[in-house]
């Protein structure tokens, strides 16, 4: 039942985040979505006795519900980001094309679901929580939103490992984890050289 | 040891990076050697060696991936030392391109080293990132237009491959528990995966992620766009070292997908490859500088390792492999030269190099132009011929042999276009346009007789015997 209900809310959260027209909102919707996955790694890694998934799941929520969104924050105060980001797909055809992805991609992943024994309708909510995180970095011009983009990408195939295979081996989490800090590194970086440059 | 040997060159690069002594550069090319002592001790230790437990273990085909990309590693850090003689480069950013291409060659020695899927997942996100700063040393706003694009298609590329990956995992889970993201395991194995339909997927979607990130159909171009906006190595380190950790983990999983169902595997990447190379034909014959022309020329490579490699040609799609590792930086390294300083124009780009350095530079460069397409005795001509006919042989084991027939004649002509378009090229850059004095550099020049030396080696019978072992076991 709770994992259902944060199931629910991690998905309300991303779809919140793909008409979201403020970068600030934006971050808060990414942060709060981080906070439904690492709350749902910890009550799944408890029912499951597993305590890499706990360990991920602390890690989630410290690196990605918190330490990401403020470090965000603090970049785009300091590199003077755009903060009004009108999507470029409009909210009356936005309102019909997501509940269009979410059927189609539980239409998709039908197949995959008979196999999975357990939480299978929560793979076709990863898989279309997938589609949604592409949605976020097509339909915005900036690179702040591409950036949350493709941050919510890594958190819907976190969702995917914990739901499709009772969580990846820790090694792979951790190793995510870094790549993930890798590429804050990187984007920093991008934004420093620009700076300096105008 | 063996493993904290093989990352040494790249953490001594890192190193020296923060040292700001401009002589500090000559280190680099020098450390970059010492890699060699490893790979050669790896070469006649027995195989599997396991270098890190199960999650990093060499075998034939990742030793010799492995030689072939440091080698190219090589040749690069060679070709590096006299950069700022061509492009117009800050100090700062020069010493960052090295701290970033050192984190790129250990993220790569880990993919291409990994027998987990996890863990070569994780090597290849550590590189991909890596590269974008590498673009970004180029300050110009189409290098950071282009860091940013590769950011964004470099992480949707990877996030497909470890979309497959997790749903693979899943597939043999059962199984295998959390061994299941052994490749070793895996292949022995796969013919007892619960849900072969499940993995059928995952391979289906990683594969796209891959081909994605080689510039395979629909995304054509983008690779081509990096390559032109960013400096000539970049597209160097792309086609010799990031492609060749991309193109081996194709190689494993397609091992395991060909265990679970061939029909499958083959009609996938049959099609795949076909509209990639048909797409790819008519941009080459469409393209007006060398940077396009080599990078669109390497998607049309990297399609042909792939379909040799799936039709049972592995020795064939190995010596490919090889040729173009080796063919392709160097050619990218020489359109550095060619274009010094911003000129690109095709028409006399191989006149007005005086002295031995330069006759010798004229040359390597023919011989590199010819070599790309097959012409013989390069390496490319015979892996064409055998990779041929392995796909011949392929159809004589099923109902589609005038269908198999007809692809062969279609990629036949499809070459014949390229074929056309690169001597078309060749001749205006030896008999057309002024003639203007240019200069050659020592390092350059020896980064092109390293790569010339290394594609004469490949068909040396040892090395032919050598890559016959890798498809027989």
């Amino acid at each position: 039942m709770g994992v259902d209900f944060l199931i629910g809310l991690f998905l309300a959260t991303l779809i919140t985040a793909l008409f979201t027209s403020r970068l600030y909102r934006l971050i808060m919707w990414y942060s709060l979505n981080s906070l439904m996955l690492g709350i749902l790694a910890l009550l799944i890694g408890q029912e499951l006795g597993d305590t890499a998934m706990l360990i991920t799941g602390v890690a989630t929520i410290l690196i990605k519900a918190v330490g990401i969104p403020y470090l965000l924050k603090y970049l785009s105060g300091k590199f003077h980001f755009v903060r009004q980001i009108q999507p470029e797909i409009k909210v009356h055809y936005a309102i019909i094309l997501i509940p269009a992805i979410l059927v189609f991609t539980f239409y998709l992943a039908e197949p995959i679901t008979h196999m999975i024994h357990g939480n299978a309708n929560y793979v076709a909510i990863s898989i279309s929580s997938l589609f949604l995180s592409l949605l976020l970095m097509m339909e915005h011009k900036n690179v702040a939103p591409k950036i949350i983009g493709f941050l919510s990408m890594e958190n819907a195939l976190f969702l995917l490992g914990i739901t499709a295979t009772d969580g990846m081996p820790m090694l792979v989490e951790l190793g995510i984890f870094f790549d993930l800090l890798m590429a804050i590194v990187v984007i920093n970086l991008l934004f420093h050289k620009e700076e300096v440059e105008s | 040891m063996m493993l904290t040997l093989l990352v040494l060159p790249a953490l001594i690069m890192f190193g020296v990076s923060f040292v700001k002594n401009d002589k500090a550069k000559f280190w680099l090319p020098a450390s970059s050697f010492l890699i060699l002592l490893p790979i050669v001790k790896l070469f006649l230790l027995p195989k599997p060696y396991a270098l890190l437990g199960n999650y990093l273990v060499a075998d034939r085909l990742d030793t010799y991936v492995l030689l072939v990309s440091s080698l190219v590693g090589i040749g690069v850090t060679l070709a590096l030392l006299t950069l700022d003689k061509h492009v117009k480069v800050s100090k700062k950013a020069y010493r960052r391109f090295y701290r970033f291409f050192a984190i790129f060659w250990i993220g790569l020695t880990v993919s291409i080293l990994a027998n987990h899927m996890g863990v070569y997942w994780i090597g290849l996100e550590l590189a991909t990132l890596s590269t974008v700063y590498m673009i970004k040393t180029n300050h110009t706003p189409a290098a950071h237009k282009e860091a940013w694009n590769y950011m964004i298609v470099g992480a949707i590329a990877i996030s497909l491959v470890l979309f497959g990956i997790i749903l693979m995992y899943a597939s043999a889970k059962p199984i295998l528990g959390e061994e299941a993201m052994r490749f070793d395991l895996l292949l022995s194995q796969a013919d007892r995966i619960p849900s072969p339909f499940l993995f059928e997927m995952g391979f289906a979607i990683a594969t796209l992620g891959m081909f994605i990130k080689m510039g395979f159909f629909p995304m054509n171009l983008w690779l081509a766009n990096i390559e032109r906006a960013s400096f000539y190595p970049v597209a160097a380190l792309f086609s010799g070292i990031l492609e060749s950790a991309v193109i081996i983990g194709f190689f494993r999983f397609s091992q395991i997908a060909e265990k679970v169902n061939y029909a499958h595997l083959f009609g996938f990447v049959f099609v795949y490859t076909l509209l990639t190379i048909f797409i790819v034909s008519f941009l080459i014959f469409r393209a007006k500088d060398f940077m396009r022309l080599f990078s669109l020329s390497g998607v049309e490579h990297m399609a042909l390792i792939a379909l040799f490699w799936v039709s049972g040609g592995t020795f064939a799609a190995l010596l490919h492999f090889g040729a173009h590792a080796f063919l392709k930086p160097a050619l990218f390294l020489s359109t550095g030269v060619l274009e010094s300083n911003g000129k690109y124009r095709i028409a006399g780009a191989l006149r007005g190099y005086h002295g031995k350095k330069g006759q010798l530079f004229w040359v390597l460069v023919s011989l590199f132009l010819l070599a790309i397409i097959s012409l013989p005795p390069s390496p490319m001509f015979f892996s064409e011929l055998y990779g041929f006919g392995a796909m011949i042989d392929t159809a004589k084991q099923s109902h589609h042999m005038l269908a198999m027939i007809g692809a062969v004649l279609l990629l036949l002509i499809l070459l014949s276009v390229i074929f056309y378009r690169f001597v078309a090229v060749y001749q205006s850059m030896k008999y057309e346009g002024k003639t203007e004095e240019k200069k050659v550099y020592g390092s350059e020049l020896a980064a092109l007789v390293l790569f010339a030396l290394c594609l004469a080696a490949l068909l040396l019978p040892v090395s032919i015997d050598y890559l016959h072992t890798i498809g027989q076991g």
